[in-house]
């Protein structure tokens, strides 16, 4: 492990190297409020109340709202903060590189992170123990994947009873039922918790193979029930299909990209359902983040992509780190 | 009790799990992004020592254990029936000798020991890492045989039989490991 003064060092070379690189890919920085009356629901993901308000669990919201105002390309280095996330991997609070890109192409994302990757492996290079080399990266179709690892081809559209037949017997069988409820939010409840018996029992082992062989993967062309806040049309199959990805290096998630959803109603449904989901569960109630869908209405969001990367993940991985508390300044 | 949730499990948290109180001793937390977090913990049965694996979802509920230890002495037992004495308000439990277990030839008279007790019922000792005690009953080494792993059995005031290095005598002080029941080495006094 790093002594403590070479740790700060690593992170000042990280901040400005970061920041550096996505200047020079054209991106501004921003800075924006992390105290909101409005939070994005997602399922899963916690916020922390703070007083009547909320500290945001990523600066999505507030970073649309300047885009929709004609900010054109943004980044931003934002803390974000998630409820009961703490492990190896995870900090309840972490930094967020967050950027979009008015009129862009969802690869233009990809390219991104590659390049800001490879950026910070070699401008981190002195503290890193052991070379680290930057991996292949590849694409790789969520369905696919789902097929080749467990054998089960699915469509993407499956209902709660077909997808838990579907899956009978393999490696993944077993997570709970969902509650009653509309079929938005069944669906909802059951593709979320197929995805992740899926990621642990066959995804991770998956990537930590490819990692192994110096590869690293965009997983994209989600199911449309994941969605979360990116667009859904239908992929070279005819199957429905949501234009986001994830990316994975080093057998790590470091970032998750979106072709951003602009439909101000489907937007308001998938918030709906999660907050049926909550409700269902037993959670705390979040309200539908109002402001935001009246903006996302009118003057609306312009086309654009937008992507969030663990800052501290992607350098833990650059100097080749076996957890996130190697590198991190504070326990 | 009130649940928790499966959030606030953590290493040495006490849970309940089908009537039997576990304590958890190793934990890790997982978690897709946007998918369900999960909890993976070793977790030990406080009652019969046994490990296993469990895993929880995020969102899952789990009764804490209603277990406490107390600093106590060990007074004397009935042959089924262990008694201890609250170091504090000298009120006096007994336990039953198949919780006590192989932990009775340890025991010695006046030992202090943290007792464990589930709904307020002892159900456990947990023994200092080693106990000294007297040499009762032991042959005499044999004349003159100097190898150091030659060992001879020996019995404590307790009963206990344990093997002990040949120089070992009746009347001398030893120090035994309570986990491996071994031998350590001799006290002078």
């Amino acid at each position: 492990m790093l002594a403590f003064g070479e740790r700060v060092r690593l992170w000042d070379q990280a901040l400005t190297t970061v920041r550096a690189h996505l200047r020079a890919r054209g991106l501004a920085e921003v800075t924006t409020d992390l105290r909101r009356e409005e939070v994005a629901l997602e399922p899963w993901i916690e916020p922390v109340a703070s007083g009547t308000a909320w500290l945001v669990t990523s600066p999505e919201l507030a970073l649309k709202l300047l885009v929709m105002r004609g900010a054109g390309p943004i980044f931003q280095l934002a803390h974000v903060w998630r409820a009961g996330e703490r492990g190896l991997w995870h900090r309840p609070e972490f930094r967020l590189v967050e950027w979009y890109r008015p009129g862009a192409a969802i690869t233009a994302l990809q390219d991104d992170v590659e390049s800001l990757m490879a950026a910070l492996i070699e401008a981190l290079s002195p503290w890193a123990p052991t070379r680290v080399a930057p991996p292949r990266w590849r694409s790789e179709a969520w369905l696919d994947l789902f097929a080749a690892t467990t054998g089960v081809a699915l469509d993407g559209d499956e209902s709660p009873e077909v997808l838990a037949a579907a899956v009978r017997g393999t490696a993944i069988s077993s997570w709970p039922p969902p509650p009653a409820g509309d079929d938005e939010m069944r669906g909802l409840w059951s593709w979320s918790a197929l995805f992740s018996a899926w990621s642990d029992a066959c995804l991770d082992p998956w990537l930590a193979e490819r990692a192994a062989a110096g590869e690293a993967v965009h997983l994209v062309e989600f199911p449309p029930a994941l969605a979360a806040l990116s667009r859904c049309d239908r992929d070279g199959a005819g199957r429905g299909v949501a234009r986001r990805f994830e990316s994975h290096a080093f057998g790590r998630e470091l970032c998750n990209g979106y072709d951003e959803l602009r439909d101000a109603a489907e937007q308001r449904r998938r918030f709906a359902a999660v907050a049926a989901m909550r409700e269902a569960a037993g959670q705390p109630a979040i309200g539908l983040p109002e402001g935001f869908l009246a903006a996302l209405r009118d003057p609306g969001l312009p086309e654009c992509v937008g992507a969030a990367l663990g800052l501290e993940r992607l350098v833990a991985c650059a100097v080749g780190a076996a957890r996130l508390d190697e590198v991190s300044l504070e326990p | 009790m009130a649940s928790l949730d499966v959030s606030e499990l953590k290493k040495n948290a006490k849970i309940e799990i089908d009537g039997h109180p576990f304590v958890v001793v190793d934990f890790q937390f997982v978690k897709p992004g946007k998918g369900q977090g999960l909890y993976k913990c070793k977790i030990k049965n406080m009652l019969t020592g046994a490990v296993i694996d469990r895993t929880w979802r995020s969102g899952e509920k789990f009764e804490p254990a209603n277990v406490e230890t107390k600093k106590m002495q060990y007074l004397y037992n009935s042959g089924d029936a262990f008694t201890f004495m609250d170091n504090l308000s000298y009120e006096q439990v007994e336990m039953q000798a198949d919780l006590v277990g192989d932990d009775k030839w340890f025991l010695l008279d006046n030992l202090e020991v943290e007792v464990l007790f589930y709904n307020n019922r002892p159900v456990g000792v947990a023994l200092p890492s080693h106990v000294i005690m007297e040499v009762v009953e032991s042959e005499p080494g044999v004349k003159g045989d100097t190898a150091t792993n030659v060992t001879k059995q020996a019995k404590v005031q307790t009963g206990y039989a344990v093997a002990v290095p040949l120089f070992i005598k009746v009347g001398e002080r030893i120090k035994i490991d309570t986990r491996t029941g071994d031998y350590i080495e001799r006290v002078n006094s």
